[in-house]
């Protein structure tokens, strides 16, 4: 608006050829499509904070990069959620009486590493993932794994340091390259389908019996999978989606907030939530 | 057993130590225990001993408790908690080190003696380890501590030695295992599903919740810290989790029953739901409990000790659909926003990858352990749920083990009490083996 000759807000007028309508004298009725795309309703009376909220950001990048921003969030705190150790404090064992301080614990070389090492799980879960990634099988696991490649498509420059969140989607066993050799007969990802699949070949199936010692000592001695393929896989797309839930007193969630997006459950909550709880200052 | 490397099949010969201790070493407890190799009696649940799996600094009396040490602890608040365990997996062995001594090692061990050169070890981890932890595991039972014979085995197989709670199926004699068993281990860090045969586990078939009793306390934390901070108070958290808190049968209905109403249109409350919580002060209270919501009481006044009991200050909490929601995120980890199915959906995936032959036999055998199944309701609301997502001419059987803590620690004590299993099994891991590759 700032730039280009004076306009003045007088709208042009003419009469649109209109298919559906009745013919009328003077006008017509004809369907408008909207408020983005009308250039008729942006002349400075467009109310861009409530567009910008009405769809979650103008262009697809910003779109996508609040996407991106709550996911980050929700896996932050389903992070928070599974720690167990108390943050920022450093709890020093107290020395027995007996020992000198300088030797360090430990019988033998390999035992004073192991306690002196101070790495956490996640550590460990991304040694052991880089291991597979580099040699395609697990330390002390005799032959490589059929294919050797990576478990995961992400670039290692550009992966990111995993942090054993539940996010990431856990690979369903029969189709990830790194998995175990495919069980003998149908292995399937998602369980409501294949359930109603088997069921109607189960009476069939019943009356073979136990299958044989030979199949069953082959899956008995399958080796274990990795920590992250054991991670159960996401639900089927058919169940219902995320339930929310107020976040001032725990009902339903029936009001979203315009400004931040937590929701609340009736107008009292949302009071509550606006005078102290709501973050954001600026949408 | 994870390790192939020296697997051979011959038993050692003769010298076995008699004593097996058997230690079920949990994130949150240890449970721990001595059986006797060829005692006549079974093994009995006054043998197996809790012992807190934490090292604890207190601000308050400048304290650090570790592991048995803790019950000692007068003063649960804002205590700053370490635990060498993570996810199942011994990870900080100084920490776990130090733990044992004061347990089992020390001349004055608090929870029993035991000479490690003079006693076989049956310890336990959590499914799909990563290797290096397993072979630091290793590597410290028979360097650092020196035990005679040694097997590493994935907790949940031990439940098949256990009795079966299944009242249709008779009591194996000890060392023996039941046939088919779907073990479900609701833990303190994750829930395990672990289909067993013969006591082996079917590897490829594990599955995992990322939602245990350390996820639900920290979420009930957050919750009660909407109108009260308790973000310091793990103990206490944890304590009002166990107190109150128990699984919901029909959702919907109980969220219903709790809600205040509108601003407008303010609602009974259903007072059997709410409850009043009372939290401990240390020094005239030293456990919180949970009494009957009272509506009208004037919670100020309570505070600073008015028309109270005795006169005495109490801090309260009232505490209404959080009971229940807290649970919730066992069967709906979407909850949170977390990308995995509920508890039900990650029982039928373990089943699914199985042969169709065999899924029936699992189904109808589903054993609940672990300290998060103690929630009232939980069993019920896992054969619903299974019920309602399987086929109707399938058979659905959940049953809770008789301990749900110690079972784990009972089925390796009778194992322990079969010798020649004990013998092959500790072949596999043997000093003089170990030493030797």
């Amino acid at each position: 608006m700032a730039t280009g000759p004076l306009r003045f807000r007088t709208p042009h007028i003419d009469e649109l050829p209109a298919t559906q309508s009745r013919q009328a004298p003077g006008f017509a009725w004809v369907a408008v499509s909207g408020a983005q795309n009308d250039p008729s309703k942006s002349w400075g009376t467009t109310n861009r904070k409530r567009a910008r909220a009405s769809v979650g950001g103008q262009t697809d990048q910003q779109r996508e990069a609040l996407s991106a921003r709550q996911q980050r969030e929700v896996e932050r705190r389903i992070r928070d959620l599974n720690s167990d150790n108390s943050k920022d404090v450093v709890i020093e064992l107290p020395r027995k009486p007996g020992t000198a301080s300088a030797v360090k614990a430990g019988k033998t070389t390999n035992t004073k590493k192991i306690l002196a090492s101070g790495k956490n799980f996640a550590h460990y879960l991304d040694d052991e993932e880089a291991e597979i990634a580099r040699t395609g099988r697990r330390e002390g696991e005799g032959e490589a794994l059929p294919q050797p490649q990576r478990a995961s498509k992400t670039p290692l420059a550009r992966r990111k340091t995993r942090e054993d969140s539940s996010m990431s989607i856990s690979p369903a066993p029969s189709s990830n390259s790194m998995g175990p050799p495919p069980l003998p007969r149908g292995v399937n990802g998602s369980a409501g389908a294949s359930m109603q699949d088997d069921n109607a070949e189960e009476d069939d199936d019943y009356s073979f019996g136990m299958p044989s010692e030979a199949d069953i000592e082959a899956l008995l001695s399958l080796p274990p999978l990795t920590y992250s393929q054991a991670r159960a896989a996401p639900p089927p797309p058919t169940v219902p989606p995320r339930r929310r839930f107020c976040e001032t007193c725990g009902y339903w969630g029936r009001v979203k907030c315009m400004k931040c997006g937590t929701m609340t459950c009736s107008v009292a909550c949302k009071d509550v939530h606006d005078l102290d709880r709501c973050l954001k200052m600026y949408a | 057993m994870a390790r192939p490397k020296s697997v051979s099949s011959a038993p050692i010969s003769g010298d076995l130590a008699d004593k097996t201790l058997v230690l079920d070493n949990g994130a949150h407890t240890i449970k721990a225990g001595l059986a006797v190799g060829h005692a006549e009696n079974e093994p009995s649940l006054h043998d197996c001993h809790v012992i807190p799996n934490v090292i604890a600094r207190s601000q308050r009396d400048k304290r650090t408790y570790i592991g048995p040490e803790y019950s000692e602890c007068l003063d649960f608040g804002e205590l700053a908690y370490k635990r060498p365990v993570e996810k199942g997996f011994i990870v900080n062995w100084e920490g776990e080190k130090a733990i044992w001594e004061r347990s089992f090692f020390d001349k004055n061990a608090a929870v029993l003696q035991c000479v490690p050169e003079e006693t076989n070890l049956i310890l336990t981890e959590a499914p799909n380890s990563p290797t290096a932890l397993q072979r630091h595991a290793d590597e410290m039972v028979f360097e650092e501590f020196g035990f005679a014979g040694y097997y590493r085995t994935i907790a949940p197989t031990l439940n098949a030695y256990a009795p079966s709670p299944f009242p249709s199926t008779s009591i194996s004699a000890p060392g023996i295992p039941v046939e088919c068993l779907l073990v479900v281990d609701a833990g303190h860090s994750h829930t395990t599903i672990t289909p067993l045969y013969q006591g082996r586990p079917f590897q490829a078939a594990i599955r995992r919740l990322e939602v245990g009793g350390k996820t639900l306390t920290n979420q009930m934390k957050e919750l009660i810290s909407r109108t009260f901070d308790v973000h310091r108070e793990d103990h206490i958290v944890g304590e009002i989790k166990e107190d109150v808190c128990f699984v919901s049968q029909d959702f919907n209905r109980d969220l219903e029953k709790v809600w205040k109403g509108g601003r407008y249109d303010p609602r009974e409350i259903d007072a059997s739901v709410v409850v009043d919580y009372v939290l401990p002060d240390y020094e005239t209270i030293k456990r919180g409990f949970a009494r009957p919501h009272d509506p009208k009481a004037n919670l100020r006044n309570i505070m600073l000790g008015i028309g109270t009991e005795g006169g005495r200050r109490e801090h309260v909490l009232t505490i209404g659909n959080e009971r229940f929601v807290v649970p919730e995120l066992l069967f709906r980890p979407s909850d949170i926003g977390m990308q995995q199915d509920g508890i039900c959906g990650t029982i039928l995936q373990a089943i699914n990858a199985l042969p169709e032959v065999l899924r029936q036999a699992y189904l109808a055998n589903i054993v609940v352990v672990g300290g998060t199944s103690k929630l009232p309701g939980f069993v019920e609301r896992l054969e619903a749920g299974l019920r309602g997502m399987v086929d109707v001419d399938l058979v659905v059987r959940v049953a809770r083990a008789g301990d749900l803590v110690k079972n784990v620690w009972l089925g390796g004590a009778r194992m322990a009490q079969n010798e020649e299993l004990v013998k092959s099994l500790l072949g596999i891991l043997h000093k003089a083996r170990y030493i030797e590759t």
